[in-house]
């Protein structure tokens, strides 16, 4: 069998990309769309009643549809991704890209703030996965769900204990969720990011010590949104069957450095 | 409890016993009773670590072994049969450091060299004590030893790449030796100088190399033994193919420098 370009077309397939509001969802999106996928985008609004689809132009200028809930709140993603899929007819490709950041030291996180946070990056994908997986079975076609995690889920860090607590979980859903699903042909993978140029909320552009953490990269820089798209295409793509289970690094060597 | 930890009429082989860390561990292993062959290429060095067990009160040996060899390593076994009657514990820790050539110029010699010293040795001396283990059908104990280098590697790139063969070869040896009553765990340093300072400038250059690790500095040599002990004693009865890092944390991070801490920011 070649390996040629149709590995990577998601031409008639239906991919959801939630938190494609956030950069590396956004990022996702568009190259789900390069690649030719009918793409739908789901996105916080935290005063929206019902999603309510919208068609519209991307940024690019291609199709796209777009939708706004509650994505702080596990019970509105869940919704949410029930209403999308029954306006997409259908869900070949899943992406959960929750992500809300905390720094704060271990003594001043108060369990509010554990809750919160442990809510809106791992309660909403977990409750976001789920619907998409039910869909998926219910379809009987199988699928791919994709997690869009970071570095912090297995790597420790001062003041950053809700947020790593919640990506650990993150990427032990993927395992689990792999092996449940895995025989009605869907695939459960996440993407861990490094420290990319968006994070200014963690790697803030005025914080020497911050600056010096990207140098630890084996490229001396940040992720950039168009470092993501690709890795999430492979995934998505037909080439991509037998992968299941993983959490895959894209931080530009950031993990090699002791 | 502590009973468990004791020794007492086991003998133990410790390669690569004549200083820095192994001399450390068969020291540790010899306090808490075990008989040891001390063993390493420089006779003046494991004569040192066998001279500070006797004077202790201990019963030790040494004997010169080049464990990139497997006759000798055989025969450093064999030495420790005829003298105790039994090997109950093999600590394989001789290993060396690589080259530092550029990765495109790096010698076959210097490789192979590397794999011999870091990676064979392990396997020489896993074979010959798993082969009088399993004669003796009295079972054993062998520890490997790898290092931090290997998980997020280093410009010494044969070293680490030694030391990853490492880690996977315990993780056989436990499936392959566990049926015969062996355990197999692996020990993973961090930064552990080998040798005090040898001046001030060097004394400072360790405590700048610790400020980057967790505990604020590296290790000293005397802190690998009591895990030494764990793992050779029943206190690990149960513990087999284990990886033990022991690194002041220097694993359990890695994100940035260790003054990086994102600050503080507005409820979410």
């Amino acid at each position: 069998m070649s390996i040629d370009a149709d590995h990577f077309d998601l031409s008639s397939l239906k991919a959801l990309v939630l938190g494609a509001d956030t950069p590396g969802g956004a990022a996702i999106a568009r190259a789900y769309t390069e690649a030719g996928a009918d793409v739908t985008k789901l996105v916080s609004d935290r005063e929206a009643r019902s999603c309510g689809a919208r068609s519209g132009i991307d940024d690019r200028g291609a199709a796209c549809t777009q939708m706004a809930a509650d994505l702080t709140e596990p019970a509105r993603a869940s919704e949410a991704v029930g209403e999308a899929v029954g306006a997409m007819g259908g869900l070949d490709i899943f992406v959960g890209c929750p992500d809300l950041f905390l720094a704060r030291p271990v003594a001043e996180t108060t369990g509010a703030d554990l809750n919160h946070v442990m809510t809106t990056n791992f309660g909403v994908q977990f409750a976001a996965v789920r619907a998409a997986a039910d869909n998926m079975r219910s379809f009987g076609r199988g699928g791919k769900l994709l997690l869009l995690t970071h570095l912090l889920g297995e790597r420790g860090l001062p003041n950053t204990v809700a947020y790593a607590a919640a990506h650990a979980a993150t990427q032990s859903l993927v395992r689990t969720l792999a092996l449940e699903l895995g025989r009605e042909g869907i695939t459960v993978n996440g993407i861990a990011l490094g420290w990319m140029n968006w994070m200014t909320d963690r790697i803030r552009p005025d914080d020497e010590p911050a600056s010096r953490a990207v140098r630890f990269t084996i490229f001396k820089r940040a992720g950039r949104p168009e470092d993501v798209g690709p890795m999430a295409v492979w995934l998505a793509g037909s080439g991509a069957g037998f992968v299941t289970g993983q959490v895959f690094h894209l931080d530009g060597g950031l993990t090699l450095h002791i | 409890m502590l009973e468990v930890f004791r020794l007492d009429g086991r003998a133990a082989v410790v390669t690569g016993a004549g200083r820095g860390l192994g001399k450390a561990m068969a020291l540790a292993l010899a306090h808490a009773g075990a008989s040891v062959v001390c063993a390493a290429r420089t006779r003046e060095e494991i004569d040192g670590t066998a001279e500070a067990i006797l004077s202790a009160g201990g019963n030790a040996l040494s004997v010169r072994t080049d464990v990139t060899d497997a006759a000798q390593v055989d025969a450093l076994v064999a030495a420790c049969l005829d003298t105790y009657g039994k090997i109950d514990i093999m600590l394989a820790n001789a290993g060396a450091g690589t080259a530092h050539d550029p990765f495109w110029q790096y010698s076959d010699e210097e490789f192979r060299r590397a794999l011999a010293v870091n990676l064979d040795s392990a396997f020489y001396c896993g074979r010959a004590a798993a082969r009088a283990m399993v004669e003796s059908r009295r079972g054993g104990t062998i520890i490997n030893v790898s290092s931090i280098s290997a998980f997020r590697g280093n410009d010494i790139f044969a070293y680490p790449t030694a030391k990853g063969g490492v880690v996977s070869l315990t993780k056989s040896q436990a499936r392959m030796l566990g049926p015969h009553g062996i355990r197999v765990n692996v020990i993973i340093p961090g930064l552990v100088p080998q040798q005090p300072p040898k001046n001030d400038r060097e004394a400072e250059a360790r405590r700048r190399i610790g400020r980057r690790i967790p505990v604020g500095r590296v290790g000293e040599c005397w802190e690998l033994g009591p895990l030494a002990v764990y793992l050779a004693s029943d206190a690990s009865s149960y513990v087999t193919g284990s990886s033990f890092v022991i690194d002041g944390g220097a694993l359990a991070g890695g994100l940035g420098p260790s003054d990086f801490a994102p600050r503080h920011s507005t409820p979410a």
